[in-house]
């Protein structure tokens, strides 16, 4: 027994000596392995451990959406998917160049050539529609890869367009408040991108190893999409009737500062800026600098009340419409002889003006204009806003001041302009203009009195006159409800002096005793007429009588007014307002089938959705070209009915 | 081996190389826990130490078993043999059939007491040791027949692994099998059987695998990781970058990338990847150094005893570390099939650190007086 003993002790030792070498064995492997890992293949692996990062810096959040002050969205983002190749991953050169060459339409030479190149990473062809992505998905091609982009859409298509401005394919703001706003809607890029399951679910990262959203930050703004489609058509109408250059109109809600609209025309569509000349995509509200004319006269009066230079009735010789100063003529268009004050600036004589500027005082003046916004960006964030041109009061001599007065040899903007009378309506108290919502603004400027309450009722009591009055301005009155306002016609400076083009404009502030909204009207060259009671007068009119219609304001016999233009329905908030505005109307919007053209397919689709249509979509590609029933027909009754969606 | 050291008056010396080499690990692995773990523990639970606290709570907790372990007389391992058997069973059931089972990712690994969770597979791999040394030390004459010999010791095993699949855990059944192919095979196993039952493990391993689509796929994604890199390979293939990031010396502890997320449950079973990227080539070396020579001294320890059961039991406590070590060191340099196999000593988890203790407990117990 006990020899038995010893035997198995005997054989158990061999064994687990045996035993020991196998594991001395496996050992010794697991450290080979390990040094094969680490040494030999450390440098590759590395590599494709950083290509991890590579993947990530192709990876960009999502811009953020432009919206106006009601939700409905101006800019917005979808994605596609772009394809690009690393050519040394690709192995079978020819059978992938004839495959691409079949599925994307490009020629293989030209793919060839691209694949011949050395670079871990060419674009072959980005933003590809859904259809040829599921193809070259379902083709498998090594070194082939499709990633995803996003593409700009401005579902409203001209609507703001300037104002907008538009990115570039990279997703870089390129102009306008997507230039400006890019740093917030910019999506962001991860350091690290983070697969968290075999699902694919995806984590971003900071460099720290936070989760981070690489999503743009939206940007809302004050205007209302309703309001700038108005002055929009209003303004192209006008530019077309009269064969102008171009037009631009500002609307500002008083009580806030908030800009409603801010249009130019012609007009642009971002979607496809490239089709257009760069001239197009300047806002000039903010950009051109102009010498106003005549709708600069209500702050010389102002100026001049305040100093105590003039009171409303003080009689001026108007000279009979032709007066010498320094060898230089002033004249009026109209002749006059002696006119009190108020009625100076109801006939707008240019004389009259001159000799109250003379009397003021080109200090007075000057700092008159500084205070209340020439001179100074409108601080407002848009590229290019221009200081304007308000030379030293040093350099003034009398000609120069004579000519100050009436609007001459100053250099403003429409924003400037909009954000002067803004403290007019505000009775004297200067405050800033407001574009956008979100992101607020970080420094407001302090209200900030610049004359007293009663200098503005006066000065609001003479441009009430120019329009309620036989003044220049008679063409924008509103039934029901009283205007104050004043035209501008200047001439344009040229090469050796004035010639004879004109920048017609027109003010017009509503309600005349409180006003509540302040529109502002610049029209380029109109021909035949560049009067700018005739000219700008109309624009301003209808955008006030829609704005009015729209806030519910009109007084009821200019009910019929307002029709909700429907090219702007995709927002849930605009039928509400309508309600407000006219309550018999209501039916018109959300009766009649919008129109979702332009819009991306997952808007369009949703709308319909909303009234219970699933629609049929035809063609290919993001947005929606054609749309049947047409925008303004009254929605089937028929659940069954089809509706029809064309895509390009 | 056979010297009698006689000097009984002299407090019999334990393998204090032994003892110092698990200690030094263990403190390594609470390290590389916080490195792995702090900045995950602290996005998800807000506390960067959550993981390392707990970890030294179990290294605390861990080297008390292992002194008692140390301590106890070895009647209690010996004697109560079937009695830590049943308990085995009985956590294996609690798993399986009550409702006392955590479930993670569709299985049932889990049972909770409370805020205490065990891992019922850890406690049957020391449990199973016991066992078998003590069945092939007593039944050493009657070994080589089929009934007696063969039979109870596959029976038992075979029935804890049937639990384990019920888990299921495909991975924990391998362990188990390869302790008993192990222990066989010095325990006196004809060597014809031992081959013939490797032939049906691996025939019935084959059709489990094919059976479940879920175990071929991450059979197929060993096969070429970088392939299904964004599925079933991602793991691996993340595992492996981690080692080639460290190159030679490393990107310096806590400095490593791949733990950023890129890498699930880099604490846990992924550990040792954390250590090639931060500690390169050095750091891997060196665990594997310490884990050598850990090896060595248990089977020293083994060799050393002059008793079936003292030979079989230091034996068996040292392949269930040396398999731990071996597979988890193959399983994330990619050369063996993924497996949940925990790094002994080095990863996060209680249960594991426990009977890893308890197993150095045991050596040192029976190193007294041999080494």
């Amino acid at each position: 027994m006990a020899k038995r003993k010893k035997e198995s002790l005997k054989s158990s030792r061999n064994k687990l000596l045996f035993v020991m070498v196998l594991f001395a064995l496996v050992w010794t492997a697991l450290l080979g392995r390990a040094a094969w890992l680490q040494l030999y293949k450390g440098a590759d692996l590395s590599r494709l451990a950083l290509r991890q990062h590579l993947a990530a810096e192709l990876e960009r959040g999502e811009r953020g959406n432009i919206f106006d002050r009601n939700g409905n969205m101006l800019a917005t983002s979808v994605d596609a998917s772009s394809l690009y190749i690393r050519p040394v991953k690709v192995t079978d050169v020819s059978g992938t160049v004839a495959k691409l060459s079949k599925i994307l339409g490009i020629s293989k030479a030209k793919l060839r050539k691209k694949l011949s190149r050395k670079s871990n990473f060419i674009w072959i062809k980005r933003q590809l529609d859904d259809r040829t992505a599921r193809k070259i998905k379902k083709a498998d091609l090594p070194g082939v890869y499709l990633t995803t982009e996003f593409v700009r859409l401005y579902p409203n298509n001209h609507l703001a367009g300037q104002l907008l401005g538009f990115a570039g394919i990279d997703g870089k703001g390129l102009e306008g408040l997507e230039k400006e706003f890019n740093g917030r809607l910019a999506g962001r890029k991860a350091q690290f991108v983070v697969q968290r399951d075999a699902s694919g679910r995806r984590l971003y990262l900071d460099e720290l190893g936070r989760e981070m959203d690489i999503r743009g930050k939206d940007v809302h703004l004050t205007i209302d999409s309703h309001l700038q489609s108005v002055t929009e058509n209003a303004l192209v109408d006008s530019i077309k009737k009269y064969n102008a250059k171009w037009g631009t109109a500002v609307v500002v809600e008083v009580a806030t500062g908030d800009i409603l609209a801010l249009a130019n025309c012609p007009r642009f569509n971002p979607n496809i800026f490239r089709t257009s000349s760069p001239k197009t995509w300047r806002n000039r509200a903010a950009i051109d600098v102009v010498e106003p004319g005549s709708t600069m006269k209500p702050f010389l009066i102002a100026a001049a009340l305040k100093h105590g230079v003039i009171t409303p009735e003080k009689l001026i010789d108007c000279e009979g419409g032709r007066w010498n100063l320094n060898g230089k003529y002033i004249k009026d268009t109209h002749k006059y002889g002696w006119l009190p004050a108020h009625k100076v600036l109801r006939y707008s004589s240019n004389i009259g003006v001159a000799k109250i500027g003379l009397e003021l005082g080109v200090q007075n003046y000057h700092k008159f204009l500084t205070d209340i916004g020439f001179g100074s960006k409108t601080g407002l964030p848009l590229p290019g806003d221009r200081v304007g041109s308000i030379r030293p009061a040093a350099q003034w001599n009398e000609i120069d001041l004579a000519a100050g007065a009436f609007g001459q040899g100053v250099g403003v903007t429409a924003l400037q302009m909009a954000k002067a009378y803004l403290c007019i309506a505000n009775k004297g108290v200067a405050k800033p203009l407001r574009l956008v919502q979100l992101p607020r603004s970080e420094e407001d400027e302090a209200p900030k009195r610049i004359f007293s309450t009663e200098v503005a009722e006066k000065v609001l009591s003479m441009m009430r006159e120019v329009v309620q009055e036989d003044g220049t301005g008679t063409r924008v009155r509103i039934s029901g409800t009283t205007v104050a306002g004043k035209t501008g016609t200047a001439q344009k400076a040229e090469k050796g002096g004035y010639g004879n083009q004109y920048m017609a404009s027109f003010i017009g502030m509503v309600p005349g005793y409180n006003p509540e909204y302040i529109v502002f009207v610049m029209v380029d060259s109109p021909q035949p007429n560049h009067y700018g009671g005739v000219v700008a007068a109309p624009v301003v009119k209808t955008v006030m009588t829609e704005t009015l219609a729209y806030y519910g304001k009109l007084p009821e016999k200019q009910n019929s007014a307002p029709v909700m233009s429907a090219s702007l329905t995709p927002s849930s908030e605009m039928p509400k307002k309508a309600v407000r505005a006219n309550s018999a109307q209501t039916s018109v919007s959300s009766e009649t089938v919008p129109n979702v053209k332009g819009m991306p397919i997952r808007r369009a689709v949703e709308i319909m959705v909303k009234r219970g249509f699933v629609p049929k979509l035809k063609g290919q590609g993001m947005t929606i070209i054609k749309q049947v029933p047409e925008a303004g027909e009254k929605w089937p009754e028929d659940e069954n009915a089809e509706i029809v969606l064309w895509l390009s | 081996m056979n010297k009698k050291k006689t000097l009984s008056d002299k407090p019999e010396r334990l393998d204090y190389w032994l003892l110092g080499a698990a200690l030094l690990l263990a403190c390594f692995g609470l390290i590389m826990v916080l490195s792995a773990s702090g900045i995950m523990a602290e996005r998800f639970f807000d506390d960067k130490y959550l993981f390392f606290r707990k970890q030294a709570i179990f290294l605390c907790a861990g080297t008390f078993m292992m002194y008692l372990c140390s301590r106890l007389p070895k009647a209690i391992f010996y004697n109560l043999v079937y009695i830590w058997l049943m308990g085995a069973f009985v956590l294996l059931m609690l798993s399986d059939f009550t409702p006392l089972s955590v479930a993670a990712g569709g299985a049932k690994r889990w049972i909770a007491f409370g805020p205490i969770r065990i891992q019922p597979l850890e406690f049957c791999k020391p449990a199973l040791v016991l066992y078998l040394a003590y069945f092939f030390s007593r039944k050493q004459e009657r070994i080589r027949s089929f009934s007696i010999g063969f039979l109870p010791p596959f029976a038992i095993t075979g029935a804890l692994c049937l639990l384990l699949m019920l888990q299921p855990d495909f991975g924990g059944s391998v362990f188990l099998c390869m302790i008993l192919f192990f222990m066989s095979l010095v325990g006196g196993t004809r060597i014809s059987y031992l081959l013939t039952s490797l032939l049906f493990a691996g025939g019935a391993g084959y059709l489990l695998i094919t059976s479940s689509p879920y175990r071929l796929k991450r059979m197929t994604a060993f096969m070429d990781p970088f392939k299904s890199a964004q599925n079933e390979g991602y793991q691996l293939v993340q595992s492996l970058y981690a080692f080639g990031s460290g190159n030679v010396f490393g990107q310096g502890l806590g400095a490593g990338k791949q733990k950023l997320f890129f890498l699930p449950e880099a604490h846990n079973d992924f550990i040792m990847a954390v250590v090639g990227e931060e500690l390169g080539f050095i750091g891997v070396t060196f665990v594997m150094v310490v884990i050598g020579f850990l090896l060595w001294r248990g089977f020293k320890i083994a060799l050393a005893q002059e008793n079936l059961q003292d030979r079989f039991t230091a034996y068996g406590m040292t392949i269930m570390l040396g398999l731990g070590f071996v597979l988890n060191l193959a399983v994330v340099m990619g050369t063996v099939p993924p497996k949940g196999v925990p790094m002994p000593f080095v990863s996060y988890g209680g249960s594991s650190l426990l009977i890893s203790f308890i197993a150095i407990g045991i050596l040192l117990n029976l190193s007294r007086g041999k080494v």
